[in-house]
């Protein structure tokens, strides 16, 4: 439940700092993702599989210590 | 420490590992991103400022340059003026009289020197005569013969414009993709054991393949629509191959829900590998078919080339098929994780109702 608790802060955080950023900060964030032949770019996709799979696990654990906090229970 | 069947995953991350170290290290070709000016008419004298990428203008001693129409018909630049490595003016005089009756010409730009090899930069200057005069001269166009071209050195991936650094999203992106349908086939394959057996077993295979196979799915679409913004400059195109995709998603995203409804185990193992089954017949269609019948902005959809030419050379088949061995064995054990999980949820409950 704490984690839930985390996760939720940092998303609304992370809506907050969205909504903050300036038009033009964005443009500029844009503009160092297309510097040096949009290298960053990729950087940007590998870190979307990278964090997505992390995600994947991180919900696989939980689901596992819930389980094993069943069984135990139940001895 | 290294248990037995820990092979495969550990090639798997090997594999993943040299895909990011070669991938992200290897430089791209040497190319031009623009020139200045664009357009030109017969008879002028032209200074051409091309911009270039990983070149090396400044430090090389025999750098050549040509306008070229086609095979027979080149002029070459005059002067080699380098500001730096990067950036470059020559002179072109070009002739008074076109060569044949057309009324633009566009001209490719040809680079070579020792360093960088020979490139081109593609309708580089669109040439138009200066006259209204109908007549036409092949001859100063043929004096420049284009002559021997240098190779570039070690190994590299190709320069493409738009592109640029992102042909290296191959690796990632595109075998991504590959690897879906990999995992989408050793589902299917399971739905079928499991109505040939019913055994449970099979059952719970298919979910976990099928469910890791929609979050590559998922990813799929969220790394395109990034390389999407910074080439076509837009996060999603009405492209025939995006929404085909985004429909086959959202069948499978059935399936996990169908899958994950909670009733008689044994209808709903059933009903989940019929339905499967027909999930994937509807995804070769979707994938596959409809896309190559009409115009899209993939490649090997719509007539453009797939595999093939500068869209995968040598270079980058080094990496991309590793790339792909690697993102299916990542997801094969991360499956093969899913499936354990529920083979002992399922006992625990088996055993106590």
């Amino acid at each position: 439940m704490k984690f839930k608790s985390f996760l939720n802060n940092l998303l609304l955080n992370l809506t907050w700092i969205m909504l903050l950023i300036p038009v033009s900060g964005q443009a500029q964030a844009m503009d160092f993702l297309r510097s040096t032949g949009k290298i960053y770019t990729v950087v940007v996709v590998i870190a979307i599989i990278f964090i997505g799979l992390a995600i994947y696990l991180i919900r696989l654990d939980n689901k596992l210590t819930k389980l094993e906090n069943h069984i135990k229970n139940e001895q | 420490m290294i248990q037995k069947g820990m092979w495969w995953k550990l090639s798997g991350i090997i594999l993943f590992l040299y895909v990011l170290w070669g991938g992200m290290t290897i430089p791209l070709r040497p190319g031009i991103t623009s020139i200045n000016p664009s357009s030109a008419k017969t008879g002028d004298t032209i200074e051409l400022k091309a911009t270039g990428y990983n070149t090396h203008f400044a430090s090389v001693r025999n750098g050549r340059a040509w306008l070229k129409l086609d095979s027979v018909h080149a002029i070459k630049a005059l002067t080699w003026q380098a500001k730096n490595d990067n950036e470059l003016t020559f002179r072109f005089i070009l002739p008074q009289t076109l060569p044949n009756a057309t009324e633009v010409f566009p001209l490719h730009l040809i680079i070579d020197n020792e360093t960088d090899g020979a490139f081109v930069h593609p309708n580089a200057l669109f040439l138009s005569s200066s006259t209204d005069t109908l007549s036409f001269d092949a001859i100063p166009w043929t004096k420049h013969e284009l002559g021997q071209f240098n190779d570039h050195q070690g190994i590299q991936f190709p320069y493409r414009s738009i592109l640029n650094e992102t042909i290296r999203n191959t690796f990632f992106h595109v075998a991504l993709w590959f690897a879906m349908f990999l995992l989408l086939i050793f589902g299917v394959v399971y739905s079928i054991r499991y109505l040939s057996t019913s055994d449970y077993e099979f059952d719970r295979k298919a979910s976990a393949y099928t469910n890791i196979a929609v979050l590559y799915g998922i990813f799929g679409i969220l790394t395109g629509s990034v390389w999407a913004k910074f080439t076509w400059n837009t996060f999603w195109t009405n492209d025939v191959k995006l929404n085909m995709t985004a429909i086959a998603l959202l069948i499978y995203l059935a399936y996990i829900i169908l899958r994950g409804m909670n009733y008689d185990q044994d209808k709903r193992a059933r009903l989940a590998a019929i339905y499967n089954i027909f999930a994937f017949i509807a995804l070769i269609p979707l994938v596959f078919v409809i896309p190559r019948m009409t115009d899209s902005l993939h490649p090997g959809n719509g007539g453009n080339p797939a595999l093939g030419g500068e869209d995968l050379d040598h270079t980058l088949r080094m990496f991309f098929y590793p790339s792909i061995l690697a993102l299916f064995l990542i997801g094969k054990w991360i499956a093969e994780l899913t499936i354990r999980f529920e083979r002992v949820k399922d006992h625990f409950y088996l055993k106590k109702s």
